[in-house]
């Protein structure tokens, strides 16, 4: 059974049905892209998935268990599903190393010591151990995504979600960033990526979900998405190559 | 009498016009946070109530007020004692003015990090103290020392309800030495010196709060 | 409590010509010590933008004496104090006097504010197409600064309305003066002084409707 099963999810905000069905599996160990349109409901997708949006109608199943009845413990869900975010929401108060260490000690009650030792092994996996002391002011967009995926990655949790992460970065951090997340996904960890970045698409996978009104219309190689019978899809594969 | 003179008879005085200022300040700063959290965590009735609150109390002139509290309010019953008086006037309407900076502040605090911490699985709570509360303070510094400073400023309204602070004294030693050019004139030198220390202070606090990227003074 | 009510509101009726006379002197003041202050507060503020460093460093400790010296202080100072060199006057002309140093220093601290905002290179273009440094302050400067700082120079009027009050301690027969002898005669402060509460209210309510439509007419676009 894969780690998510979204079947047939719908989400309508007043009139517009921003999810008109969608079917998505994410295997545990895999890392899925998502791509499509702005405004095709790629977002909606992600948060509807830890319940920062309750979907309309459709089911989730996340490690086998429903998360869009009622009877969910929803804090408990979202820290099992790490959220990456295109404008990097590193907290500007806290320090890189608070950052990572502030879900640690409220959430997972860790102690002070603990936290940080945690803490410190993720940033030294991502390479921003020497900065642990600074300040999101003072460093770069790349540096924070960094420090944004240790932050998700400290509490250990079953996925990691990234929306957009690269749409703010210059193209050299975006390289990097891509590379960290392939790194990351050939250590183990189970990732699903909503972007637009062909570049960053390919960088991390050889297919791509292609979601368009709504709807999942292909899952395919880049190559087949290029040459797809469906119209939209190929242009749009064609488009975002050129 | 010279001005050493004065200043000696007007030094006894500091302390109420400190004690003064202290105790409608942190008034102000309790009140003003709890309306401030309460206005940002509660649903529209409990919202409009808050708004009502600063509203109301940023209408109405200090000294009024003192006197609705320190000589209105035994009429129905109700002695209140002269430091207390100060602190349900000058304290509650500083602690209005408190409220609406924090509100704005508050306005300040990014979106985005609120959502990732929600979506982190923090209650809305826990949101409010470790990310949107932080932030607000050091986003009010300046707000905040402009409102403790106006409270010392207005704190010279203790003698009116017979606080023995610095104007106080100054009243009864004019009466007695007839030198009120004088003693006013330290009377103004005082405030102003207690007001640089306050400045001093907060400055040094600002320096130890100081996160880059969060500008305030 | 209702005989209360009654034996308040008759005195109020009786008493009604010179609480309204005391309301006029209320507003008498606000007005004058509004546009004094914002007069004398543009004067300070050019001389704080001049280019002689000691003129700025004496406008620099006016402002910040003044606002860091309590207002009653001031009017006390000059009431009681300066009589004693031989200089006596009015309780108005006292209270005009006092207030107008202050809401100046206050208003000058606000336009300073506006200043450092402003976008230097506009200024520099003024002086690069030949224009006086006066005529820079008059045609760019101040207009700007003057419209930036609109919520924070009514905000000084609404504080001037309810600060004016103070001037009952100098024995100027304003408002809240008026509302003292009326709570005298039938010994209802609270119910005075609450009735107080509500005309500054409703005064204050009024300045801020007024304002709000100024900041909408005349706000920069962009």
């Amino acid at each position: 059974m894969a780690l998510i099963e979204i079947r047939e999810l719908e989400k309508r905000f007043n009139d517009q049905r921003v999810l008109a069905g969608v079917n998505l599996d994410v295997e545990a160990g895999e890392i899925k892209v998502v791509m499509g349109p702005s405004g095709c409901g790629k977002s909606t997708l992600l948060r509807c998935l830890n319940r920062l949006v309750d979907p309309t109608s459709g089911t989730i199943h996340f490690d086998g268990q429903e998360v869009t009845g009622p009877m969910v413990d929803v804090r408990l869900l979202r820290q099992k599903i790490g959220f990456v975010f295109q404008q990097f929401a590193l907290y500007r108060h806290l320090s890189v190393l608070d950052n990572v260490t502030l879900g640690l000690r409220k959430l997972q009650k860790l102690r002070k010591p603990d936290a940080e030792e945690k803490a410190m092994a993720q940033l030294e996996r991502l390479g921003m151990a020497a900065h642990k002391d600074k300040f999101p002011a003072q460093i770069s967009g790349g540096q924070k995504q960094r420090v944004a995926l240790a932050r998700a990655l400290a509490m250990d949790p079953a996925m990691i979600v990234l929306d957009e992460p690269t749409s703010a970065l210059d193209p050299v951090m975006c390289r990097e960033v891509g590379e960290l997340i392939r790194q990351l996904n050939s250590e183990g960890v189970t990732m699903l990526c909503v972007t637009h970045d062909i570049d960053l698409a390919q960088a991390i996978s050889e297919k791509a979900v292609f979601l368009n009104q709504g709807v999942v219309s292909a899952e395919a190689t880049f190559a087949a998405l290029a040459n797809h019978d469906h119209e939209a899809t190929r242009t749009f594969f064609n488009r975002t190559k050129a | 009498m010279d001005m050493l003179g004065i200043l000696q008879h007007l030094a006894g005085g500091v302390v109420y016009t400190v004690l003064v200022t202290l105790v409608c300040s942190l008034t102000g700063l309790a009140v003003g946070l709890s309306v401030a959290t309460i206005r940002r965590l509660s649903g529209a009735p409990l919202r409009t109530v808050c708004d009502v609150y600063t509203y109301l109390l940023r209408g109405v002139p200090v000294l009024v007020l003192l006197f609705i509290v320190y000589f209105g309010l035994p009429g129905i019953g109700l002695k209140v004692p002269p430091l207390l008086a100060m602190a349900l006037s000058l304290g509650l309407i500083s602690s209005a003015y408190l409220a609406e900076i924090f509100r704005g502040a508050l306005d300040s605090v990014d979106p985005v990090e609120v959502l990732a911490a929600q979506a982190m699985g923090m209650t809305r709570f826990q949101i409010f103290w470790h990310i949107e509360m932080p932030q607000m303070l050091r986003f009010s510094l300046p707000g905040m020392v402009n409102e403790f400073t106006s409270v010392l400023k207005y704190s010279p309204f203790a003698y009116t309800v017979g606080i023995p602070e610095i104007t106080k004294e100054a009243i009864t030693l004019t009466a007695t030495t007839l030198q009120g050019a004088e003693i006013y004139l330290v009377v103004g030198i005082l405030y102003f010196s207690i007001y640089r220390i306050l400045l001093v202070g907060v400055r040094a606090l600002e320096r130890y709060f100081r996160v880059p990227g969060i500008a305030s003074l | 409590m209702v005989n209360g009510w009654m034996a308040f509101s008759r005195d109020l009726q009786e008493q009604l010509p010179l609480v309204l006379n005391g309301l006029i002197e209320t507003l008498n003041l606000t007005v004058a010590i509004s546009i004094s202050g914002l007069l004398l507060g543009v004067v300070v503020f050019y001389l704080s933008t001049c280019r002689s460093a000691l003129i700025r460093q004496v406008t620099k400790g006016y402002i910040s004496f003044f606002i860091g010296m309590p207002l009653i202080v001031l009017l006390f100072l000059i009431y009681y104090g300066l009589p004693q060199w031989g200089v006596r006057m009015s309780p108005f002309t006292v209270a005009f006097i006092g207030f107008t140093l202050n809401v100046a220093a206050y208003n000058a601290a606000y336009l300073t504010t506006a200043f450092n905002g402003m976008d230097a290179t506009e200024l520099e273009a003024a002086h690069a197409q030949g224009f006086s440094d006066g005529q820079v302050f008059r045609y760019i400067t101040l207009p700007q600064v003057l419209r930036l700082s609109v919520p924070a120079l009514t905000n000084q009027v609404i504080g001037n309305l309810k600060d004016s009050s103070v001037a009952f301690l100098i024995q100027y027969t304003e408002f809240f003066a008026r509302v003292q002898e009326l709570a005298a005669t039938n010994f209802q402060f609270f119910k005075a002084y609450l009735f107080a509460a509500l005309v500054y209210l409703a005064i204050v309510s009024l300045i801020v409707v007024i304002a709000r439509m100024i900041e909408k007419r005349i706000c920069i676009i962009g």
